[in-house]
């Protein structure tokens, strides 16, 4: 018998916003070679977020930022990263010194069938496949923790949450899969502060401001000084401070109905249905409205616009199997390392 | 209207559009200038020492004003060069900076300067890769360092701006990298020698669509020329891996 295609909620919104970016990734395996650096940033912290609720010990998991950023000293980059999710991790832990919720598991992966809802046969082509931050009782109920990093939290960041097709899903299977009722979700939000580091200026930069200023001056003098680089001790207190102001936290319970559920089931069966309905005609057209999505390019838009020219295929793109987002997960989870 | 036949693959030279780029001084200008019946746009001094068709561009309407000329077809030109796109980039944004009377292209605020900009000199170059003449773009060489999944990497790129280098890369039929080959003789010494790179590297850019060229060519036209006449040559490295028909 044929074995089932994996499936995830990633592979399925893809599918749902643009089959031809889609097709680029699941059928062609391609993803930017250029990393997204506020991709880096999230992981970073969903890390540093997992090991702390697994250890609460905050020097272990400061420690734990240092590994992953070896290379801080001399790469600004991973310097400005450091600093920031340092900064995060520490506001968090005082933030949240003790939680009102058990952990259950952390990173639990989940895989699970797909159900036709008219008969209730599961799907002979694909099963379906995730990993979530966290699973916690609170108050006799579970729920699903989710860790999001975001730059703001306003009222139509959290309106959207009530939509988010990705945690119906997982709770839905998660239920499945582990026979624990979920009642919601706890959406655990972190702000991304958008402080920078003082860079100081050059004496060329000072001497320009210098004479502006004293072309501005009616005294024809100025005390102007030459800018100093902010030091990382001053930053890090700059930053501390900022993630001493409990708004940059944020928990958002939110209770699922067993309607969306049934919502849910019937949406994916479609999707199912709809994938293999393109396959079999080989027809996976553009979605132009999803090309600026968030106000940026798709990331497969330099193909779709080259008309997949193997130019921009060969030099812009790399080929990596699918479903990265479940690694360090489904495949070795239960199996021992010798 | 609909076609009776496939269009077969190009062969001839004056239909392809070829992106080359390497160091300043490399020899790029002097291989283009042996391309059949060459005109060049030329966007920077620097052909000095070359004996060709040239017309000198210092603004954008020069550069359109060209393009209609040639596009009008009373010559006997079968390549146009630009020499360097890099600066028809440039010039593309002055004009429509000065069009919109900004001093550069943030001024106009949500990214729209960079759109127009790109929006311009991608309707431009795809109206010339539409004539029946060959169009060879030149560049320089800029080291990039890129972060990529497992790390940062240093790659030379065109100078181009990201969006506009994208663009290019999409459009062209050949990326020509030049760059310096060193071999070890046998008897310890090494020699350089200046060749074309036209397979994608990580660290350098660099493709053929045509298939038609080996790895490595001598940076010199007749050996590009007996590569590119010698169809069906085994390419130096293994074919690209197979992209499902969209």
């Amino acid at each position: 018998m044929k074995e089932r295609m994996i499936s995830t909620y990633s592979m399925w919104n893809l599918f749902r916003n643009c089959r031809k970016a889609f097709a680029w990734r699941y059928l062609n395996q391609l993803v930017p070679l250029e990393h997204d650096r506020n991709l880096t940033l999230g992981s970073l912290i969903h890390k540093g977020l997992e090991h702390w609720h697994r250890t609460r010990e905050l020097g272990a998991t400061l420690e734990l930022l240092d590994r992953a950023l070896i290379h801080r000293t001399h790469d600004p980059d991973q310097h400005r990263d450091w600093q920031l999710a340092r900064a995060m991790l520490q506001g968090y832990a005082a933030r949240y010194p003790q939680e009102d919720f058990t952990i259950l598991a952390l990173e639990k992966t989940f895989q699970g069938k797909i159900i036709n809802p008219s008969t209730g046969a599961a799907s002979r082509s694909f099963t379906l496949a995730g990993k979530v931050d966290g699973l916690v009782r609170l108050g006799g109920e579970f729920f699903l923790l989710e860790h999001k990093t975001a730059s703001v939290i306003d009222s139509s960041y959290l309106e959207k949450l009530w939509t988010d097709f990705q945690i119906i899903l997982y709770s839905y299977y998660l239920e499945q899969s582990l026979d624990l009722p979920i009642a919601g979700v706890i959406y655990n939000i972190l702000v991304k502060a958008r402080l920078q580091q003082g860079p100081g200026e050059t004496e060329a930069e000072f001497e320009a401001r210098r004479v502006e200023l004293l072309a501005k001056s009616k005294t024809g003098i100025t005390t102007a000084k030459r800018k100093v680089a902010e030091t990382n001790e001053a930053f890090q207190e700059r930053l501390a401070a900022k993630y001493a102001d409990p708004s940059m936290f944020h928990r958002e319970t939110i209770y699922l109905s067993r309607d969306q559920f049934t919502t849910l089931r019937t949406e994916l069966w479609e999707l199912t249905q709809a994938y293999l309905d393109a396959r079999r005609r080989g027809v996976w057209y553009q979605n132009t409205s999803y090309c600026f999505h968030y106000g940026r390019p798709c990331p497969y838009f330099a193909i779709c616009r080259s008309g997949g020219s193997s130019n921009v295929i060969e030099n812009l793109y790399e080929r990596r199997a699918p479903h990265e987002e479940l690694q360090d997960g489904l495949a070795t989870e239960n199996v021992p390392i010798f | 209207m609909l076609p009776i036949k496939k269009t077969p693959p190009k062969t001839n030279l004056s239909d392809l559009t070829v992106l080359i780029y390497g160091q300043s001084k490399f020899g790029k200008s002097t291989w283009c200038a042996q391309a059949e019946n060459a005109l060049f746009l030329a966007t920077e001094a620097g052909l000095n020492n070359l004996e060709v068709f040239q017309i000198p561009i210092t603004n954008w309407e020069e550069m359109l004003v060209a393009c209609k000329e040639i596009a009008e077809g009373n010559h006997s030109f079968k390549t146009i060069v630009i020499d360097t796109i890099d600066n028809a980039f440039r010039m593309c944004a002055e004009h429509l900076c000065q069009k919109f009377k900004i001093e550069h292209e943030s001024d106009l605020g949500y990214g729209k300067g960079y759109a127009l900009i790109n929006n311009e000199f991608q309707r431009v170059l795809n109206k010339l890769t539409l004539l029946p003449y060959g169009l060879f773009l030149v560049s320089h060489s800029q080291e990039r360092e890129i972060e990529t999944r497992t790390g940062k990497l240093t790659r030379i790129v065109p100078t181009l701006p990201d969006k506009a280098r994208k663009t290019v890369l999409g459009m062209v039929d050949m990326i020509l990298f030049c760059d310096l080959e060193v071999k070890v003789g046998n008897d310890g010494k090494s020699t350089t020698r200046r060749v074309i790179r036209t397979k994608p590297n990580p660290h350098y850019e660099a493709g053929d669509r045509t298939g038609r060229l080996p790895e490595t060519i001598e940076l010199h036209y007749q050996s590009f020329l007996k590569a590119w006449n010698t169809p069906g040559k085994p390419s130096n490295t293994a074919p690209a891996a197979s992209i499902t028909n969209l």
